[in-house]
């Protein structure tokens, strides 16, 4: 498969985390005009920084003029999830070469780490069966597959920024229920439509459950914490299941 | 010296960018050890549950315990319905809308 063909495949499968970033972003756009933040530095702050958390985290530090090590701190803390997210997607592009790859880095983001992720997983499964799938997902096919996921959707965020900081709310708050469901439901779906075996949905539930403490504990990084902690116990038991069944 | 907010906007954006490209720098293409391969997997099926969860149930370092059980038969309805028709977007569009009638019935 043609890197412009495999592009236009994440491109489809970014439709529905465009629709859910149009009334986010534009909200955040609102958010920081009211803040007393210039149009310059709206765009700028989400083009360059681009995590719609981080900057949610940091609206308010940043117009009270507190320090600017506070605003760092927050915005570290917020963005320490990438971390993870781009350790796991590395893996699966091999051979590309390095300048293309740190400036794909840039639109890393939890939406465009998920949707790829589990498309490259799903492929890898059928990958051993199937020779021409193995070639169209290679390292470059899967660079194309992600940028069509996360360039389009940078743009649909850094767009609605900027509409959002001139315009009021295109969306009633009727629709705020739906609209703000489509990016948890549309994860939820990818996930479970792969879901084998006894480990995944034992890390998911586990998850699912823990994360609300640990954001409550801590916003910032708790869920995250409590994800690394599920899913190294489950992981923990399977090795220790795997190397029992080897020595009996 | 005072550090200006678009200063402070540039260093934050450097920052975020060092998390997302440094692993890309490290680990592109590398293979993990089996053992290790898992471990991440597992760690990024965790680290989706717990967006869905916190993106799902929370806003502004709390639960909103209101409108919790409406999303919560939402998500499960989309679940099973993208596990049985192997479609997450049917799943997600039963669940938005039954969050959305539900919401207008203030339940």
């Amino acid at each position: 498969m043609s890197f412009a063909a495999r592009f236009s495949q994440g491109m489809k499968a970014a439709i529905p985390v465009w629709i859910a970033f149009v009334p986010s972003s534009i909200a955040w756009g609102i958010a920081a005009e009211r803040h007393g933040l210039s149009l310059d530095e709206v765009i700028l702050m989400s083009a360059w920084v681009y995590s719609g958390p981080a900057q949610f985290a940091v609206l308010a530090p940043l117009a009270e003029n507190k320090s600017a090590l506070q605003v760092l701190i927050a915005g570290f803390l917020m963005n320490l999830r990438f971390l993870p997210m781009s350790t796991a997607l590395a893996p699966f592009f091999r051979g590309v070469r390095r300048l293309p790859l740190l400036m794909s880095s840039h639109v890393v983001s939890a939406s465009s780490f998920i949707v790829p992720y589990l498309q490259f997983q799903k492929e890898r499964g059928g990958v051993a069966a199937d020779r021409q799938a193995a070639h169209g997902a290679g390292g470059y096919g899967n660079l194309a597959f992600f940028l069509g996921v996360g360039v389009t959707a940078f743009i649909v965020w850094v767009a609605g920024s900027g509409a959002g900081f001139g315009v009021a709310l295109g969306f009633t708050s009727d629709f705020d229920e739906a609209l703000r469901f489509i990016l948890p439901g549309y994860f939820a779906g990818l996930l479970v439509v792969e879901m084998k075996g006894w480990a995944m949905p034992l890390i998911c539930l586990g998850s699912l459950l823990g994360a609300l403490p640990g954001a409550l504990a801590s916003p910032g990084w708790g869920w995250l914490v409590m994800a690394i902690v599920v899913a190294t116990l489950v992981w923990g038991v399977e090795q220790w299941k795997l190397r029992a069944s080897r020595s009996s | 010296m005072e550090i200006t907010r678009i200063q402070i906007i540039l260093i934050m954006g450097l920052m975020a960018f060092a998390m997302r490209a440094l692993p890309q720098l490290f680990f592109a293409g590398q293979k993990f050890p089996e053992a290790w391969d898992r471990w991440l997997r597992y760690v990024s099926y965790g680290l989706i549950c717990s967006i869905i969860s916190v993106t799902l149930f929370m806003s502004a370092a709390r639960v909103e315990t209101a409108a919790a059980p409406r999303r919560a038969l939402a998500l499960i309805v989309a679940i099973v319905i993208a596990r049985k028709t192997k479609s997450a977007v049917t799943g997600m569009i039963a669940g938005a809308l039954l969050v959305l009638i539900l919401s207008w019935l203030m339940i």
